[in-house]
């Protein structure tokens, strides 16, 4: 037990003040619930719904420890809905209409709609905010299912509809899409976009501002939870329908197409794999996940910035049953900033707990050239993870090396070669064990940071 | 009336939720017409919920 005064507020957990977020000293996962949240959460523990999603790990690993205070368990890696591809984005909303049907026929209802609220496993989604249930109260709908809308359908159905990655748009605002900016992207005549878009911004549009005489207005009406129940099973039934429209990857198919060969990649395998056992790996990137595979970790997380690539590494993974590696989009030219209020809500993606392994294998060339990352400013940021580190170095004489050296300006990369780069190393990490591959044209490296 | 949780569900997105409620919504629409029928003809106020 833990006094109050010692425990630290979680950042992003300030919205609801009915169920508030905070770590005890041991980094415990704690939820502060009021006298009002304390009486959902007693009603909540009992229904069979609830039970029955705990078990089945849909929602979080939850115990009161003392009147009024809950503990959960704490998922291995916060991620965030602008870093997942499009079949997590539908997962995590499926889990969440999911849940919401079954807790609506016990009596209980969600009171927001938000993919924040959504956290994995490997690729498991698992819903962490027990504090969002509240018993349904008569003639009360949906509260959250304008949210619902843009943070989780509208992003879906941007790129369902017009093969448009919403990553973007999510990261730049975290209320999502409006319903007037759906409407003006979205084409008319596809499923789901008359009701939940058009119609949705005009009645927005004409009834602004008139929230409580509406709910007041609904209640007399006779509202009642049949209609939240037939608006939940429709959406359930269009997002589950929703396909993801992609153009062109650069990188899906890239190991097929890629310059070496089996043989060395079994070789890299190996290298992974004798780099030592890891609490937590990360795998920058990770493509088709091989690496990933063969990493010693309890778990990882495996970043690429190539939203196909990662949405179909999760869809192979989700089919794996995987519970240790988690695939994230994430441009490392331009990883996720610190974002919301004060920056603090949403954290960096190197703040949310270090990897004690990182592998960056067939990475550096493409950040030194093609994105023109110069070797110590790419070591420098490697060295702020401070973890044990597999990199791999491709000289200018490998096909993929001299490919994209063709694309820029002969003297704009003349520093590019083996030895800057090791000079580079270093300067920073203790180089513990070299390997040769590709006929001498790329070389593996197990490094550890210097103190 | 309890007031919503924490999040301004917005106006239309809650009138919206009568039309997407599919049959069970008939009653409600027809209802909610009739009350705003009664107000418009002045046989019952605005603040009259009973």
């Amino acid at each position: 037990m833990t006094t109050t005064a010692s425990r630290t507020p979680e950042p992003a957990s300030f919205r609801d003040p009915e169920a508030r977020v905070v770590y005890s000293p041991e980094g415990d996962v704690l939820r502060e619930l009021s006298p009002r949240a304390q009486q959902d959460w007693a009603a909540l523990e009992s229904t069979r719904f609830f039970r029955r999603a705990l078990e089945d790990g849909r929602i979080v690993a939850t115990e009161e420890i003392s009147p009024g205070l809950l503990r959960h368990e704490r998922v291995p890696f916060v991620s965030y809905p602008y870093e997942w591809p499009f079949e997590m984005l539908r997962e995590a909303a499926l889990l969440q209409l999911g849940l919401l049907d079954e807790a609506l026929a016990d009596g209980f209802v969600l009171k927001d709609g938000s993919p924040y609220n959504v956290q994995w496993h490997g690729s498991e989604p698992v819903f962490v905010d027990v504090g969002s249930f509240e018993r349904l109260r008569d003639g009360e709908p949906w509260a959250g299912y304008r949210q619902f809308c843009t943070l989780f359908l509208y992003p879906l159905l941007l790129q369902a509809y017009r093969g448009i990655t919403p990553q973007a748009w999510l990261r730049g605002s975290l209320e999502g899409i409006e319903p007037s900016q759906a409407r003006a992207l979205l084409p008319r005549f596809r499923r789901g976009v008359l009701t939940h878009v058009i119609l949705h911004d005009r009645l927005e549009a004409k009834h602004a501002g008139r929230t409580g005489d509406v709910r007041a207005e609904l209640k007399a009406s006779g509202f009642r939870k049949e209609l939240i129940q037939a608006n939940v099973r429709r959406l359930r039934k269009l997002v589950g329908r929703l396909r993801p429209r992609r153009g062109r990857s650069t990188w899906a198919g890239y190991r097929e197409a890629a310059p070496y060969s089996d043989e060395d990649a079994q070789r890299k395998e190996r290298f992974v794999r004798e780099a030592g056992h890891a609490r937590l790996a990360w795998d920058l990137g990770a493509n088709d996940g091989r690496f990933a595979r063969a990493v010693n970790a309890d778990n990882v997380v495996a970043v690429d910035g190539d939203e196909r690539v990662v949405g179909e590494l999760f869809a192979a993974l989700r089919g794996e049953g995987s519970r240790t590696i988690l695939p994230l989009v994430v441009d490392l030219a331009d990883p996720s900033p610190g974002r919301g209020w004060r920056g603090v809500e949403r954290r960096r993606l190197e703040e949310r707990g270090r990897p004690d392994l990182v592998l960056c294998l067939a990475l550096v060339h493409h950040l030194a050239i093609g994105r023109n990352v110069p070797f110590a400013e790419l070591v420098r940021w490697l060295r702020g993870l401070d973890s044990r580190l597999v990199i791999e170095f491709a000289g200018r004489d490998d096909p993929m090396v001299q490919r994209l050296l063709a694309a820029k300006r002969a003297e704009t990369h003349e520093d590019y070669g083996r030895d800057q780069f090791e000079r580079a190393l270093r300067g920073a990490f203790e180089l513990e064990r070299q390997e040769e591959l590709s006929a001498g044209t790329r070389t593996l490296y197990l490094a550890r940071p210097r103190v | 009336m309890t007031p919503f949780a924490y999040l301004d569900p917005g106006s239309g997105s809650l009138l919206l939720q009568i039309i997407l409620g599919g049959v069970a919504a008939i009653g409600v629409t027809a209802k909610m017409g009739w009350r705003r029928l009664l107000r418009t003809l002045r046989i019952r106020r605005d603040d009259d919920d009973s």
